[in-house]
């Protein structure tokens, strides 16, 4: 499912392409940046930072196909915290990006939730996130 | 360089100051057109945690005059939500902890912390 059905966020911001499949605390997106992307370099190198979005828009799509399903309006999700994100890779602008992210704690508005990237067989970034729900919807 | 890279650059405020031995501060201002706030929010504009974390490196990278690549975010936490055209005060202060460049940065609007984190930099090993 396009993200953007999904997801607030909107090009050049939205890094997330296509939600591919949900399981349940499990969730795994695509994305493919061209070389036009804010995030790619002269060589299309992407930044770094990057990584971090992806995961957290990838739990948003996640977040947002469950709130779908339930037939609620999508809820919005801020990114509140960052725990050991090792970034372990580089990727291109036109590589194909996969994001699977798991939630491991929902309580109080908030979920915490591990993710990684990856390039092919590499992962490229891994880390923990931490995200605060509103509930009311858009 | 990428785009956003030359937008947060380009939306400086001021110089680098130099505040202590290993600390660094420089105020910015992102203005409503600046290109991370496109599509983040369309209906409610916030600066992106992606381009807080962006702005340390840049400023870290400027101050050391050498290109580095971001290794890891050892912890991050984004306190109160940025808006356009606020001055925000970025303040990183450098560290070597078991070998490694660690930077601890802060962000502040009006005196007040809006995020902080811990960065891993790495010296780019490829010129940009």
């Amino acid at each position: 499912m396009p993200a953007s059905l999904l997801i607030p966020h909107r090009k050049p911001m939205r890094l997330v392409d296509t939600l591919l499949s949900v399981h349940e605390d499990c969730g795994v997106t695509e994305t493919l940046l061209p070389r036009t992307s804010m995030m790619a370099d002269g060589e299309g190198k992407l930044h770094e930072v990057a990584f971090m979005e992806m995961i957290a828009q990838s739990y948003a799509a996640f977040n947002g196909y469950r709130d779908l399903v339930e037939g609620k309006p999508a809820g919005e999700g801020f990114l509140v915290g960052v725990r050991r994100l090792e970034i372990t890779g580089r990727a291109y602008a036109g590589d194909r990006l996969l994001t699977s992210i798991r939630t491991i704690a929902s309580f109080g508005g908030f979920a915490v939730v591990e993710g990684s990237v990856t390039r092919g067989d590499e992962t490229v970034a891994s880390g923990i996130i931490k995200l605060w729900l509103m509930e009311d919807g858009r | 360089m990428n785009a956003l890279l030359r937008g947060i650059r380009a939306s400086a405020a001021g110089d680098i100051e130099r505040t202590g031995p290993e600390t660094v501060v420089r105020r910015y201002r992102f203005a409503p057109g600046f290109i991370g706030f496109l599509g983040h929010f369309p209906e409610n504009p916030i600066l992106p945690a992606i381009v807080q974390v962006c702005a340390a490196v840049s400023l870290a990278e400027e101050e050391g005059g050498k290109a580095v690549r971001l290794a890891a975010v050892r912890s991050a936490k984004f306190l109160s939500p940025i808006r356009p055209g606020e001055e925000v005060s970025i303040r990183c202060r450098r560290r070597v902890d078991s070998g490694e460049d660690i930077y601890d940065a802060t962000l502040s609007v009006a005196g007040k912390t809006s995020a902080v984190f811990q960065l891993r930099l790495a010296e780019e090993e490829t010129p940009r």
